[in-house]
């Protein structure tokens, strides 16, 4: 029920953002034409910055990073499948935007930084989503890029094996149920 | 031509357990079905949500395009959408500010797949309750008419559940009741000290297995019943009533068969058959039989009769009373309240409980206390730890956070209204000739709202909830005042009511048609109140005991 809620607030998110020029497909297209790599919708660079976020946000610790899950692959099938093209063009400015930031707070793309340079600017806008997410939702503006490449980062790791199974302890089959386990030693995975 | 001894139109939830009876007694019946078959095979609860392409989230632009209406119900998703009619192929039209959602499966066991599996007997409070009133018409049965018929089809389909002994919510025949969890546990114990006696938090009563049970295995935990059920843990007419009609060597099951309407031999003044379109060569055909079973869905069954008009019979079959399509009822929902609750931190469950709790009927009970509102609500919800889904919002990120996400938050409780909906002739369908389906046949139009009864009682759901949530110390509490649009709770009901006599009603006490002896109709087309519970086991238990009725008929040249 829980994860059900969320695939709704995904949707609602996405009626939020403002409208973007119609020329966005021309623009997808051209973006898809220079790529020989199975991606729809990033280019190689834009899908290491991705990547290489989505790992700042989920690191390798005793289970595997978001990488391991293929959660940059997972946000170019949404955007490319899922997202309508307003939305797709807002996460693609979004991408621009935080190379954009990284080159003021360190002179390169953000790809190039170094994990601290990297961790701080995302935790700047970490901050910054925490202010927005607790401010009242008809006041508080357009959902900023940050929260929704952690939501997707989030709803990518979590939905793969490496998320679900290797971190999160999912059994498919569990066999039982058990209403009152030790919640140390449960399987707490669900999806 | 070949002449069965039956026909029945659809394989789902009562369709099923009329071809069981019938054939059963020994009639060459065939089950025609408008959608593809379905087999075991097509069932996809244990495909992990990494193998699918939108990893759970649906494929939301093909949704937009042709399931508009069905994406509305929570299980129509990546993995059980293909479960849900194709709203373009099967339009529909609603009356000017009267939304309506019609949620259903087109296919061989139909919504039956797809059911919530929430299975509550009906008592005198709910069989008298148009009586007492003074609205609408009388039930033309008890509770004891239907008594041994709950048993009948209880015993075949295995019920987990409690026994209460309450006299508004009667006992069925249990397997083992699935166990409440921590935090329900906790929140019973609240609701016993302050609302003793009234109130009662219980596990669901469901048609899923702890036991196994006629060949069919318990339940392993997956928690995705609406996605099918390799081991028949869960009650469907493939999982159960369809192989056991396959056994009798009896039935012929006839998938993408789209009932077109009933031909009727106005001499006799009997039903001899249906006119079908085939649903993948689109050829007409005709199929004849000696009885006539409708259970093709409420509303499905109300079209079939208003599209089966003549010269002679304008309004359409079986409908000189002028009830055929009318007193539409669901139940209302989106009342009700969520909060955080105290419940053991050191405690989670494991395995996903495909069922949540009950809270009979309390309100208007006999002999207690009246409500401002007729009638009342039930509830359905229950406790549970968030996940790694809070990590979405939850500041922060990096090795630390993470390893809070790998262990479970909050825990959480909610109830959710379930209210009885009032039968008014004014809650309508009609046929909108200015539309066809796919296979050429004029659509449904339909004309349906709540009245302030259905407004009150909801909103009281939602203070009883509340008030339960702040006893148990709940923090957070959030109430429900986006109250659900008819046909969402897909209870869809009413349409061809029974009754008392050939004036004000469509069906007899048996689900037999006033007007024509061999046409019985035994879905929810046939209810003459909604009481607040899930209406399956009624219909499956009215449609056994039209079956077994019609069998003794038959036998004495009767129909």
């Amino acid at each position: 029920m829980k994860r059900r809620s969320l695939v709704v607030a995904a949707a609602g998110a996405v009626a939020a953002l403002p409208l973007l020029p119609p020329d966005i497909q021309a623009f997808t297209r051209a973006v898809r034409a220079r790529m020989g790599s199975g991606l729809r919708t990033l280019d190689p660079h834009q899908h290491a910055t991705v990547a290489r976020a989505a790992d700042l946000i989920i690191p390798a610790t005793d289970t595997p990073p978001a990488s391991a899950g293929n959660v940059a692959d997972f946000i170019d099938t949404v955007l490319s499948g899922w997202y309508a093209d307003d939305d797709r063009a807002a996460f693609l400015t979004g991408l621009t935007d935080l190379d954009t930031q990284a080159r003021t707070a360190f002179g390169k793309d953000f790809v190039d930084g170094t994990p601290a340079e990297q961790t701080s600017l995302l935790q700047g806008l970490d901050d910054e989503t925490a202010r927005w997410y607790r401010s009242p939702a008809k006041t508080r503006g357009p959902e900023p890029f940050f929260h929704r490449l952690k939501w997707l980062t989030v709803y990518g790791y979590y939905s793969s094996e490496a998320g679900l199974v290797k971190d999160q302890r999912f059994e498919m089959i569990p066999g039982k149920y058990v209403p009152c386990a030790p919640a140390d030693s449960s399987a707490t995975g669900d999806f | 031509m070949k002449t069965y001894d039956a026909i029945v139109v659809g394989s789902g939830m009562t369709g099923g357990w009329a071809a069981k009876e019938l054939t059963e007694h020994g009639l060459e019946t065939l089950v025609l079905e408008a959608g593809p078959m379905v087999t075991p095979s097509d069932y996809v609860e244990h495909v992990p949500p990494w193998e699918k392409p939108f990893r759970g989230l649906g494929d939301r632009k093909k949704q937009l395009e042709r399931q508009p209406i069905q994406k509305e119900c929570y299980a129509c998703d990546e993995w059980s959408g293909k479960f849900f009619v194709d709203d373009i192929d099967n339009p529909y039209t609603q009356a000017e500010g009267k939304p309506f959602l019609w949620l259903r499966g087109r296919h061989v066991a139909g919504r039956s797949i797809m059911w919530g599996r929430q299975v509550y007997r009906w008592s005198d409070l709910d069989f008298e309750g148009n009586l007492r009133d003074g609205i609408s018409i009388d039930w033309p049965i008890r509770y004891k008419d239907i008594e041994p018929w709950y048993d009948h089809v209880e015993e075949f389909i295995g019920i987990s559940g409690e026994k209460l002994g309450l006299p508004q919510l009667p006992d069925g025949k249990f397997l083992k009741p699935m166990d409440l969890n921590c935090g329900e546990q906790m929140m019973r114990e609240v609701v016993a000290k302050h609302w003793g006696g009234q109130r009662v938090l219980t596990i669901g009563r469901c048609a899923v297995l702890t036991e196994n049970h006629n060949g069919r295995a318990a339940c392993h935990y997956c928690g995705y019943c609406e996605r099918g059920c390799i081991t028949l843990s869960y009650f469907n007419s493939i999982n159960a009533t369809l192989p056991a009609a396959q056994k009798t060597g009896k039935m012929t099951l006839r998938p993408d068969s789209v009932v077109h309407s009933l031909i009727y031999d106005k001499k006799k003044n009997r039903v001899t058959g249906v006119r079908v379109i085939d649903g993948t060569t689109m050829h007409a055909l005709e199929f004849h039989a000696r009885v006539v079973f409708l259970c093709a869905s409420a509303l499905e069954s109300a079209r079939l009769l208003l599209n089966s008009a003549t010269p002679d019979q304008p309004t359409g079959l079986a409908n000189s009373s002028g009830e055929v399509g009318h007193n539409i009822m669901d139940h209302i929902m989106g009342g009700g309240a969520s909060g955080r609750i105290d419940a053991p931190a050191d405690r989670n469950t494991v395995g996903r409980r495909p069922n949540g709790i009950y809270m009979p009927r309390f309100r208007n009970l006999a002999g207690g206390p009246k409500s401002k509102f007729l009638r009342g609500y039930g509830f359905q919800g229950g406790a549970g730890r968030d996940g790694w889904w809070r990590g979405t919002d939850l500041p922060g990120f990096g090795a630390a956070w993470k390893k809070q996400l790998e262990q479970p938050g909050d825990w959480h409780m909610g109830f959710s209204g379930f209210g009885e909906c009032l039968p008014n002739h004014d809650n309508y369908l009609e046929i909108d000739h200015t539309r066809k389906d796919k296979w050429g046949i004029p659509v449904i139009k339909i004309s349906v709202s709540y009245s302030d009864n259905e407004r009150q009682l909801m909103e009281d759901s939602s203070i009883a909830a509340a008030e339960m949530l702040a006893a148990a110390g709940a923090r957070d509490i959030s109430v429900g005042t986006d109250f659900s649009p008819p046909g969402k709770a897909i209870h869809e009901m009413g349409t061809c009511r029974m009754g008392r006599d050939a004036k004000t009603s469509v069906l007899n006490s048996n689900n037999q048609s006033w007007e024509i002896p061999n046409l019985f109709i035994t879905d929810g087309a046939c209810m003459t109140s909604s009481a607040c519970q899930n209406p399956s086991i009624t219909y499956m238990a009215l449609t056994a005991r039209a079956a077994n009725f019609a069998v003794d008929a038959m036998k004495r040249n009767e129909l």
